[in-house]
């Protein structure tokens, strides 16, 4: 039972090693440029130090944070307590320097080991690690658009966390339609803007973190175009900022307000109101007008893949608490003594419908990490062949680009789904606030919302990933799992399994034919229609095809060490988790291409009228 | 001062379940085991770094921590742990973790020892896994060196050491003169325990041993690592103990339940024979 200041965060550290080195084969591109700096040990060393970090220092914050919450006094907001002195132990320590580059002091690890850590950050205490987590988000932003001036000032202080970040898109008429936005911007003779306007929802907006909190908001200089095109993005300090990196006048950003909310509750919410007094000034980033909606999505795609881990971590943690209670709850006889009285109670772990949760659990979870962690080596090898061989590394960052949404979407539907079935797990228990479960799924929701919601993502995938060079990217995608499906066909194991992935392959296939269909006979209205429904399909065959892929690997090692070796179970665990899924998960792919081709559309014919009589 | 700490890896005891016994039962299956530092090996490089820093400044090192172990080249992996919370050098010993017993180690220990010339020795009071608790006394009575167990606090005073032993019922202080060999319980990582003779006595460290950061982990594996051969430092590598036969600890028996606290007496005495 957890009480205030416990940990309750657990990672399988062998789950991690199988998927980076034994499944991506992380340790072929470790040792050569550009992660010359970096071995296999050195991998499994920080892996397992970060674990020990976030167990000690932020996972004892996570139900405090959410039961405190964030409050204002005296006009500013105040996080939970223990947030500030773990984010100074964090930079301390180092972590969150894991992915930056040596120029900035950072270790210039590898995306796919960043991300794992990521994931013991996250799942540890996922509202905590928001204000860091924007740090480096808008880091990077301005590493990749900044003047040479902006980056010398801002990168250094925000790697080391000594400002805050945040991005500042939402308004209250323009959420998912960010093109809405009004806050304005005016020039000054010295080349600075005028900020004025009010921005929601932003997420670590004010707190009692650090001394000043870079804003990047999205405005419109007058004059611009309307829409999305005339968007210019502001570097708003909250405190200004001197060029020698001491600090000036505040900056007139006014909190406004905390929202209170569902989850996350550790992490602020806040209404922000820019230039009240006419005194709020900005720095176009780059030194350039109407590029902010561009500049903004290179964030928005570090982000939603951050969303994605957000997803994943949760789901991990909830799952392995799940686990280690169903071990030691006992309750009802094995169902094979129903006949007598006497028989022992055993833990509910033996029960059928128990196991089937946990195995659910367990393969959407291992499945969504190797999604992840795909993506994140499509992005690594990018960065290798970069310069060397460009029409590769287009490959691969086209690869990023159709994982990017399924894996912001897919992981936290899912996440909040298999947070859901943690507490189905735990039965009552699950449902009282001591065992943290209610917690993980209270938090998880936000994940589909925030970084365009979960329809956003899909639209994206359809309309505009799915169509990226002429289509090469899903052709690519389509081919690697069919001949992955095609190879395995009989497999003594995994051959039922791998043949039902080509179904669901082939599914996919007919599915993006139906929806090309549709915008030619004038259907468009179909595509939004079923888009989430899609992403879904793809997103399963991916996860099935990488479980799969894992599963092989892992039947292989199973032969040449025997079952009596200490590893048997860990590999006869993955080969569970894939036929599962192929069996029971990749059917209803093929199941919804069926939905599909009938193009039913009932939910666009209703009268709006017809919904409620209210 | 230079402090010595010999450290053992051991399998995680979180994980416990993972050790098996190999089919004819000769030996434990070391292959596939998740491994970490002994508990109370780790408290004794944490004790050594305090022991030579000021507490306030960390980063700077007043001595030199010199850490050793014995095993295969996968152990090196436990020494760069160490090295990266702050260590200076790592020594391994190569070995295989059957080759080796209490008395072996300890005789090569006092071989390093001379090699060495530490002002220090430290160790944990005892390896999780096999408990035996006896490599830190054996090779103080091999030196001749003063020594003290289980210590739960220590003290530089000149050239001794005050050092608390944790024992029944208290804590008995000792003024050990150096060089030493002192064991460490439990407690010496709580945040008042450990003071060089730089760190103001009212200096609280954080309780527990102190994290790697990652640029030190990073770094750790540019300190140097030497790599001795077991023959190099004892002549006779015979094992005194021998393991005839490993088997696995027996499934708890089902518990029984006693109508009154009279049966429950009557059970103690008659079939537990506890009483
Ligand atoms: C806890 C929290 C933290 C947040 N942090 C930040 C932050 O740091 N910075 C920031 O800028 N914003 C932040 N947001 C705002 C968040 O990104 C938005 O809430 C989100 O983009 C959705 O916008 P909305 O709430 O206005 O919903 P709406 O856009 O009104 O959407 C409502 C519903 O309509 C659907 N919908 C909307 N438009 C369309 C369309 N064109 N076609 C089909 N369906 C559509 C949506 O999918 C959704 O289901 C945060 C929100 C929350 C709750």
């Amino acid at each position: 039972m957890a009480s205030l200041g416990q940990n309750l965060y657990k990672a399988d550290l062998r789950e991690f090693a199988f998927v980076l080195f034994e499944q991506f084969r992380l340790g072929e591109i470790l040792g050569a440029a550009p992660y010359e700096s970096w071995a296999e040990d050195d991998v499994r060393m920080v892996l397992s130090e970060c674990y020990k970090f976030v167990c000690e220092v932020i996972g004892p914050l996570n139900r405090s944070g959410d039961e405190e919450g964030c409050h204002m006094e005296g006009g500013r907001a105040i996080t939970p307590k223990g947030f500030k002195e773990a984010f100074d132990k964090l930079y301390e320590a180092g972590w969150k320097s894991l992915g930056v580059g040596h120029e900035y002091d950072g270790q210039g690890a590898p995306r796919a080991v960043t991300l794992v850590a990521e994931e013991m950050l996250s799942g540890a205490n996922p509202a905590f690690n928001m204000y860091p987590g924007l740090c480096v988000g808008v880091g990077e932003l301005l590493e990749t658009f900044g003047t040479p001036e902006q980056k010398e000032l801002y990168l250094p202080r925000l790697y080391k966390g000594q400002w805050g970040g945040t991005m500042c898109l939402t308004e209250p008429q323009a959420g998912s339609d960010v093109g809405a936005a009004r806050t304005k911007a005016t020039r000054n003779a010295d080349g600075s803007y005028n900020i004025e306007g009010t921005k929601i929802f932003i997420t670590g907006g004010d707190h009692d973190i650090t001394p000043t909190i870079i804003h990047l908001v999205l405005a419109r200089v007058e004059g611009a175009p309307a829409g999305t095109k005339g968007l210019s993005l502001f570097i708003v300090p909250s405190v200004r900022v001197n060029a020698d990196g001491s600090l000036g006048e505040p900056n007139d950003v006014v909190l406004g307000g905390l929202e209170h909310k569902m989850g996350i509750k550790g992490s602020t919410t806040c209404v922000l109101n820019f230039g009240e007094n006419g005194g709020c000034k900005g720095y176009v980033v780059g030194g350039v007008e109407n590029a902010g909606m561009a500049q903004m999505f290179k964030m928005m795609n570090t982000a939603r893949i951050a969303v994605g881990i957000q997803g994943l971590a949760t789901a991990s943690a909830a799952y392995l608490n799940a686990l280690v209670y169903a071990r030691e709850r006992k309750q009802g006889p094995s169902i094979k003594k129903f006949k007598d009285p006497t028989a022992p109670k055993v833990p509910i772990l033996e029960h059928a419908d128990v196991r089937r949760m946990l195995l659910d659990m367990k393969a959407r979870v291992e499945g969504i990490r190797a999604l992840a962690v795909k993506l994140a080596m499509h992005q690594d090898l990018a960065q290798i062949h970069a310069g060397k061989d460009d029409a590769l590394a287009a490959e691969h960052n086209g690869q990023v680009e159709i994982l990017t949404p399924m894996l912001k979407a897919y992981a936290s539907d899912q996440g909040f789904r298999v947070c859901e079935n943690a507490i189905q797990t735990l039965g009552g228990a699950g449902y009282i606030s001591d065992y943290g479960m209610e917690q993980y799924c209270r938090d998880a929701k936000i994940f589909s919302i925030y970084e365009g919601t979960n329809h956003i993502q899909a639209m994206d995938l359809v309309s505009r990933k799915l169509a990226l060079r002429g289509g090469a990217d899903l052709k690519k995608f389509l081919g690697d799992v069919g001949t992955f499906a095609k190879r395995n066909a009989e497999h003594p194991v995994l051959g039922g399994a791998a043949q039902q992935l080509a179904l669901a392959q082939k599914a996919v296939g007919g599915a993006v034919a139906a929806m090309m269909g549709w915008t030619q006979e004038g259907k468009i209205e179909l595509v939004p229609l079923y888009a989430n429904r899609f992403l879904e399909m793809m997103a399963e065959t991916t996860v099935g095809w990488l479980l799969l892929e894992a599963a092989s690997i892992a039947h292989d090692r199973l032969g040449a060490l025997g079952r009596q070796h200490p590893d048997a179970a860990f590999y006869q665990g993955k080969i569970s988790s894939a036929v599962y899924f192929a069996l029971n998960v990749l059917p209803a792919v093929a199941g919804r291409a069926q939905i599909m081709s009938g193009g039913d559309d009932a939910a666009l014919t209703i009268p709006d009228a017809g919904f409620a009589a209210i | 001062m230079k402090v010595l700490v010999p450290l053992k890896r051991v399998a995680d005891p979180d994980n416990a379940n993972k050790v098996k016994v190999t089919a004819d039962g000769k030996k434990v299956e070391t292959t596939g085991l998740e491994w970490k530092p002994n508990p109370f090996d780790e408290y004794a490089v944490e004790t050594a770094l305090r022991l030579t820093e000021d507490g306030t400044k960390p980063k700077t090192r007043a001595g030199e921590v010199v850490v050793v172990t014995f095993g295969p080249k996968e152990c090196e992996i436990t020494l760069r742990a160490m090295l990266a919370t702050g260590a200076d050098r790592a020594i391994r010993v190569e070995a295989e973790d059957d080759q080796l017993d209490g008395w072996l180690v300890a005789r090569a220990l006092k071989k390093l020892v001379e090699q060495e010339k530490p002002d220090l020795v430290l160790l944990g009071k005892q390896a999780v896994d096999g408990d035996t608790n006896q490599v830190g006394q054996i090779l103080a009575e091999l030196l001749g060196w003063p020594m003290a167990t289980s210590a739960a606090m220590i003290k530089e005073d000149g050239e001794a050491l005050l050092v608390g032993r944790e024992v029944d019922g208290g804590v008995i202080n000792l003024k050990v003169r150096l060089p030493a060999v002192v064991t460490v319980d439990l407690r010496i990582v709580a945040p008042a325990s450990v003071y060089s003779k730089l760190t103001k006595a009212d200096f609280k460290y954080n309780e527990g041993v102190r994290f790697a950061p990652l640029p030190a982990i990073m770094q750790a594996k540019k300190k140097p690592m030497a790599v001795l051969k077991l023959a190099d430092l004892a002549t006779d590598t015979a094992l005194r103990i021998q393991y005839p036969r490993f088997e696995p600890p027996k499934g708890r028996a089902a518990g029984k339940k006693v109508k009154d606290v009279a049966e429950l007496v009557d059970k103690l005495k008659n079939e537990a024979k506890v009483l």
